[in-house]
């Protein structure tokens, strides 16, 4: 019968021929619904006030010290010239990575059939959402006047008289990076429909019932019904999947179609692409390991699925790996003086620390998960990919900060240094993350029940050989 | 269909919608449903907790068009797009960026993708939900507390009374055959059907509130003020710094830099004197004129850059912004006089057409006067101008200027900081003058020829005053130049003047025959 | 029958040599060995291209333990283990570039280079790029024939473990082959123009390949069952999976082609542009063959593969393939040609006859690798998975 001992079953041991178990402890329908409504209809458990206390309150800094640069001005930040994009653009191209990988879950591994996804991509959608929502922020403030932010709509403007520069780059990350926001936003709730219909239908009190019932938009579960949700669903996935490819390969394009040595290089898109997927991953990994413990969900999200991340952690940062070394062969290729120079001084110039990091985060880091004690340890996992966290992060740095701050121009030349603001800015929007994701932890469905449905169905149905439909991978 | 039912019935038997038999597992309901589909019925759906896979062909459901709207409305979007782009960037507000053309197609590309997506995406959604004909929250399926496992570990068979072939007691055995957990008629809810008094009120006061920004944006668009309405960068809209007739906080005195101290140079303003750097020789001024030329010497002043200095017999006051109103205006921050003035080339500019006069003061009604009253003997007019004609320029190279290193030198910077305007030959039809010529525009003065007759009988201490100094619309290229390259700058212009009036004589014996001469 | 292919090859070949030696003007010589040696590298790579596709595509699906192709892998397997003669024919490059010092290819391969390529020197000159092609075949052949005598092996054992095996030396296999291609990219077909370089070219000529692969995985399948074989192994599941495939690298191919032209085109650097400027911005008719791509190898068939029935419809999807074969070809063609200089009409002719030749070779070689082969692996674990698998919505 179903069990909820956390004692989890090795479905890592891979047999051919036989689709390993992605759903372990014997679950039924009932007994899948029971472990995730439970986290959002039992009392509020004890970590909970504090953990939220404390990324609400970190939030909080990181809003008054927003209003601290809108009332003061950029000069608050280390920006100087040459480095005019600094921190904040650091910490934009951070998030927005982060950002790409429950949409790649959701969509890409959709497409290619991986029954795996189901169990952890809908706390993953969130984690991008939630990232997305950290990563427009800075831009925003980073315009100096973030009030008038808004100009960069295309609306006919009887005051201004004047258009937005469809030319530019930036304005590709304002439509790259909105669409990508607001079609997530859409993916993510529309696959919770059915799941917010379900604890509608468990509430137990009047006002509960009404709101997941006017969440879940009076879904019944009709035949009808999911029929066109599915392929309302699959054309989602179908466009989010170029859509995640996008956002970043613009996100790259707002360095790449400059002229600056380090930055104007072809294998720019595919390889931010690479790293974003990398580094959305790690951060998944990072939060869902202690997630899985806590709400006690290790049925759902098991061993496998976490091997399973860790190796596209793994192949992703060996691609990254592979873009670091064309780049570096290509810089001496080209015999182009500035762009040799622009990688000589990342690798041995004054920031040589930033890449030494990147390089031990991110090339050399991942390749532990060649050995599986080490990917299927929950423990070593987190670790590692914190690190990776980390040398993402330093790869945006790397990227940013060493090209602008050697150009062209040794008399323009200059060295970047971050102000208290910064760095505080940096931790304050990991309070709004954390503070968003707790709020998704406590009320909403954190893992997608009527998909995870299906594929106990799926994995019965192989067991018992019942009907003439053959398996599903 | 909730709106049907609003009207409230005295209670008789409730309405009945049809049959919902209840299944504990999927391959139940798959064989139940079948069976429904062979006896005709069309009216039919299954209600489950996750998709179901062959129940839309054991329920004869048909697919879904939704592909195709969201194929039409992505090609909408697409569309949209480069229609935006190009009318924005190339049509109504043509701006020229990084060289690109206004309809930069490569670039337009980007956006047009995102909008494909973002209009395809919200179609996917929007549509789904409008076949689905949601949100509905008044449904009779709700009525029955068993319904809720329809979204947990049940499984629902419905049949419509509105099928062709509905007979309830006919649908009743025919389901009971199947061996549900459960077999119920669907009953109307006699519950109200309106919304709830409390999302009513929330809707309102959520609406009351959404008003107040557009109030306030509404109420600051529309009044007026003199004042700038927010002062958000407080040390951006009041910072210290130069407006004319007022004083700043920068230094106590209320100016915005410090006078020269007495005895001082500043930094790159040195300007030595003597012939070499002058191209006349100061003490031949000094003895031809009295106090005046003296001081052009002392202050290292070309004379030409003293147009509107003070009247003769005014000291000089290199420690005092200048009091006379032209230099004030040459020199707007307040600085002393000593600096080497852009006074010239503006003030000159002023009479473009007088290209083969001397430079002219910038006192115009004074140009003429000065042209005219120059007397033979003195190099100052009466009213404090140097006539250039007749300051007592150097006629011969400097020592160690004339050689043939410094020929090829003076070649080679003369194609690149004259050539562009004077032509590589010196006819004065160099790229620059040639382009302006296409252009046609009037205010354009040509440059001189350097093989005119008049510079050719100009001493050539002259002539490097004149690239030192500039000269009508040329500015001065004593910045970019050192004195060593004019000097062979110079060198070079007179070669190529001589070049056209030699003699066969002129060119030596051994190089005759190189030119196909006899 | 692969006897009477290679004989047809070696004519057409032949025939191609000699239209452009002959056609040339008189004293010449040297624009037809030049525009020679240029079509032959691109009749090869598109020949190549089908293996390199291959052996990714066999050790993706074995890495990713895939169940939907189980049953279409063996034909994959045959393809990439044609790569080691294909090398043969990669002979008369090495031999050119190591006995000669004909510019004639590549612009290095010479004495007294100059400017930038006398830098490069120490990384483009014969000896070392005879050393890496060696090592990129030696990757690519080693990992052919690892997946291939296993699989093979599978089919006398139907042990399970073999496919175990495979899978995990697919991981650092498919790294090795991720920096050969890369690099035997920059080798073989940038460095033809050695002073321009762009760091995604690796990845265009992995797009191109994998779109060649996998229509060509179609083709075959479809004139296999029409000829009575693998009747029941390949159902009509399969090629929608392998048709949503070739949709998705036309998409690629898109992506990275225009990632380069977009950052290219922006930043406006002449020593980057000049690689676009002598194709389509000359009055050659290369930029014809710009805008035919855009449409042949994008526009149409994007649209043409957008429909789920067309991907599930044997004649429809048999279609775009041998469009998107052609397609690749044009690709080629103008990632290595317009470097040949100007082009004359027998030349084409040429390169048409070095093509049907190329393509005849290969297909000799396929054939003779594919007799008395199981063209399934049929004792593969996961292959019922393959021939009993759903697409459901997608």
């Amino acid at each position: 019968m179903a069990t909820t001992a956390t004692a989890s079953v090795d479905n890592t041991i891979e047999v051919p021929g036989r689709r390993a178990d992605l759903v372990t402890g014997n679950q039924t329908y009932g007994s899948i619904t029971d472990m995730v409504c439970r986290i959002a209809e039992e009392k509020t458990p004890a970590f909970w006030y504090p953990a939220f206390g404390a990324s609400s309150l970190v939030a909080l800094m990181f809003v008054s010290l927003i209003g601290y640069l809108i009332l003061v001005g950029v000069g608050i930040w280390g920006n100087m010239n040459p480095v005019f994009w600094a921190w904040p653009i650091v910490n934009f191209v951070f998030w927005v990575g982060i950002g790409h990988a429950g949409t790649l879950i959701s969509a890409i591994l959709y497409l290619f059939r991986q029954n795996w996804r189901t169990s952890i991509n809908r706390a993953a959608e969130a984690m991008t959402i939630f990232a997305v929502v950290c990563a427009g922020i800075f831009p925003g403030i980073h315009v100096g006047r973030a009030w008038l932010a808004f100009w960069l709509t295309p609306y006919p403007s009887l005051n201004l008289w004047m258009w937005p520069q469809f030319r530019s780059p930036l304005l590709w990350d304002v439509f790259a990076v909105g669409t990508y926001a607001s079609v997530s936003l859409v993916f993510w709730y529309m696959g919770m429909i059915p799941d917010l219909a379900t604890f509608r239908d468990r509430a137990k009190t009047k006002y509960r019932r009404m709101i997941y019932g006017i969440l879940s938009l009076g879904w019944t579960g009709s035949s009808r019904h999911w029929m066109r949700y599915e392929k309302a669903y699959m054309l989602l996935a179908a466009l989010a999947a170029p859509l995640v490819l996008s956002v970043h390969t613009v996100v790259s394009f707002d360095f790449a179609v400059s002229q600056l040595p380090g930055w104007h290089t072809t294998i720019f898109p595919p390889y931010f692409v690479a790293g974003a997927i990398f580094s959305g991953f790690a951060m998944v990994v990072t939060l869902l390991v202690p997630v899985r413990a806590i709400f006690k969900i290790e049925h759902l999200i098991t061993l496998r699925h976490l091997e399973n991340m860790n190796k596209i952690i793994l192949a992703t940062g060996s691609l990254v790996g592979l873009a670091y070394g064309t780049e570096f062969f290509i810089a001496w290729y080209s015999q182009n003086q500035y762009e040799g120079f622009a990688f000589i001084n990342r690798a041995f110039g004054p920031y040589w620390w930033a890449y030494w990091t990147m390089v031990t985060c991110n090339v050399i880091s991942p390749q532990l998960f060649w050995f599986k004690k080490i990917r299927t340890s929950p423990f070593l996992m987190v670790v590692v990919s914190i690190f990776v966290n980390i040398g993402m992060w330093f790869e945006r740095f790397v990227i940013t900060i060493t090209s602008l701050s050697r150009d062209f121009l040794p008399s323009s030349w200059g060295y970047y240094q971050p102000t208290w603001v910064d760095g505080l800015m940096l931790f304050g929007s990991f309070g709004v993350f954390f503070t968003l994701f707790l709020l998704f932890c406590r009320f909403l469905p954190i893992v997608a029940m009527s998909e995870v449905k299906g594929i106990l169905a799926i994995q019965n149905h192989e067991k018992h050989g019942h009907g003439d439909h053959g398996s599903h991978h | 269909m909730a709106h049907k039912h609003k009207t409230k019935k005295e209670p008789a038997a409730p309405k009945s919608f049809g049959w919902m038999a209840e299944f504990v597992d999927e391959q139940q309901l798959l064989v139940a449903a079948r069976k429904l589909r062979d006896s005709g019925y069309t009216k039919t759906d299954a209600f489950t907790p996750f998709p179901v896979h062959g129940i839309d062909e054991a329920l004869g459901i048909k697919p879904t068009i939704l592909p195709f709207i969201v194929l039409c409305a992505g090609m909408t979007g697409t569309c949209t797009a480069l229609l935006l782009e190009w009318y924005t960037n190339a049509f109504d507000y043509p701006y020229i960026i990084s060289g690109k053309p206004f309809a930069s197609w490569p670039a337009f590309i980007p956006v047009s993708f995102e909008l494909t997506i973002l209009f395809s995406a919200f179609t996917t959604f929007l549509g789904m939900l409008a076949l689905n004909g949601l949100p509905k929250f008044s449904n009779p399926v709700f009525t029955n507390p068993r319904f809720d496992r329809a979204t947990n570990d049940r499984f629902f068979l419905y049949v419509d009374s509105k099928d062709r072939y509905y007979n309830r007691d006919a649908v009743h055995k025919l389901l009971k055959d199947t061996h549900p957990e459960s077999l119920e008629e669907v009953l109307e809810d006699e519950s109200s059907a309106d919304i709830p008094q409390p999302i009513w009120m929330g809707i309102t006061t959520l609406a009351i509130f959404s008003l107040i920004p557009l109030a306030a944006i509404y109420l600051i668009r529309e009044s007026r003020s003199e004042e700038p309405r927010f002062h958000i960068f407080l040390d951006m809209d009041f910072q210290p710094k130069k407006k004319s007739q007022q004083t700043t906080t920068i230094f106590a005195d209320g100016r915005v830099t410090r006078p020269q101290v007495a005895g001082t140079i500043a930094r790159g303003q040195y300007a030595p004197t003597g012939s070499y750097y002058l191209g006349y020789d100061p003490e031949k001024v000094a003895s031809l004129e009295s106090a005046k030329a003296t001081r052009f010497v002392t202050l290292g002043q070309p004379p030409a850059e003293t147009a509107g200095s003070p009247e003769e017999g005014t000291p000089p006051a290199p420690q005092e912004p200048a009091p006379t109103a032209p230099a004030a205006e040459a020199k707007p921050t307040g600085t002393p006089a000593t600096t080497p003035a852009p006074a010239a080339p503006t003030a000159t500019e002023a009479t473009p057409a007088t290209e083969p006069a001397p430079a002219q003061p910038p006192a115009a009604d004074a140009a003429k006067p000065a042209d005219a009253a120059a007397p033979a003997a003195a190099p100052a007019t009466a009213t404090g101008e140097v006539n250039l004609d007749t300051l007592p320029w150097l006629t011969d190279f400097p020592e160690g200027v004339a050689t043939e290193a410094n020929m090829a030198r003076g070649k080679q910077r003369f194609e690149i900081y004259c050539g562009a305007c004077h032509g590589i030959t010196g006819d004065g039809n160099g790229l620059v003058a040639g382009r302006a010529a296409e252009l046609a525009q009037g205010y354009w003065t040509p440059p001189t020829s350097l093989h005119d007759a008049k510079i050719r009988q100009q001493p050539v201490g002259r002539i490097f005053h004149t690239i030192t100094n500039g000269k009508g619309k040329m500015g001065g290229y004593s910045s970019q130049i050192n004195a060593e390259d004019r000097w062979a700058i110079a060198l070079y212009v007179r070669a190529l003047q001589r070049s056209r009036n030699a003699k066969i004589e002129d060119v030596p014996e051994g190089e005759r025959a190189a030119l196909g001469n006899p | 029958m692969p006897a009477v292919l290679v004989a047809v090859g070696a004519v057409c070949l032949l025939l191609s040599v000699g239209l452009c030696f002959l056609n040339t003007h008189e004293g010449n010589r040297a624009e037809g060995v030049q525009f020679f040696m240029h079509s032959y590298l691109t009749n090869y790579m598109y020949c190549l291209s089908f293996g390199l596709g291959a052996l990714f595509f066999v050790l993706v699906q074995f890495l990713c333990r895939a169940g939907w192709s189980a049953s279409v892998r063996r034909l994959a397997e045959i393809m990439a283990s044609t790569l080691p003669l294909m090398a043969i024919l990669f002979l008369p490059i090495i031999v050119m570039v190591l006995m000669t010092n004909s510019v004639s290819l590549y612009e290095w391969n010479t004495d007294k280079p100059e400017g930038l390529i006398a830098a490069k020197k120490g990384f483009l000159n014969g000896p070392f790029f005879a050393v890496r092609s060696l090592v990129y075949f030696l990757v690519f052949i080693g990992s052919a024939y690892f997946v291939y005598s296993n699989s093979r092996r599978q089919d006398e054992s139907g042990d399970a473990k073999i496919t175990l095996k495979i899978q995990a030396f697919s991981g650092p296999l498919i790294m090795l082959y991720a920096l050969a291609i890369s690099f035997a990219s920059f080798d073989w077909v940038m460095s033809i123009d050695a002073d321009w370089y762009s760091t995604i070219f690796g990845v265009i000529i992995f797009a191109g390949s994998m779109l060649a692969f996998f229509s060509l995985l179609a083709i075959s399948c479809m004139l296999l069952q029409r000829n009575g074989k693998l009747v029941k192994y390949v159902t009509v599941e399969n090629y929608h999976d392998i048709a949503k495939f070739m949709f998705g690298f036309v998409m690629f191919w898109a992506y990275v082609s225009f990632s380069q032209y977009l950052l290219y085109w922006y930043g406006d650097i002449p020593e980057e542009t000049i690689w676009y400027q002598i194709r389509i911005n000359t009055d050659n008719g290369w930029p014809y063959i710009a805008v035919i791509l855009l449409f042949c190898h994008f526009v149409i068939p994007f649209l043409g593969l957008l429909s789920r029935h067309v991907r599930r419809h044997r004649t429809g999807l048999f279609f775009w393939a041998c469009w998107l074969l052609i397609a690749h070809w044009i690709d080629l063609s103008f990632l290595i040609l317009p470097n040949a200089g100007p082009v004359e009409s027998m030349f084409l002719v040429g390169h048409l006859l070095g093509f049907i030749g190329m393509v005849s070779i290969f297909l000799a070689m396929l054939l003779l690798k594919s007799i008395n082969v199981p063209l399934v692996a049929v004792r593969d674990p996961r292959v019922p998975e393959a021939l009993s698998y759903h697409n459901i919505i997608v």
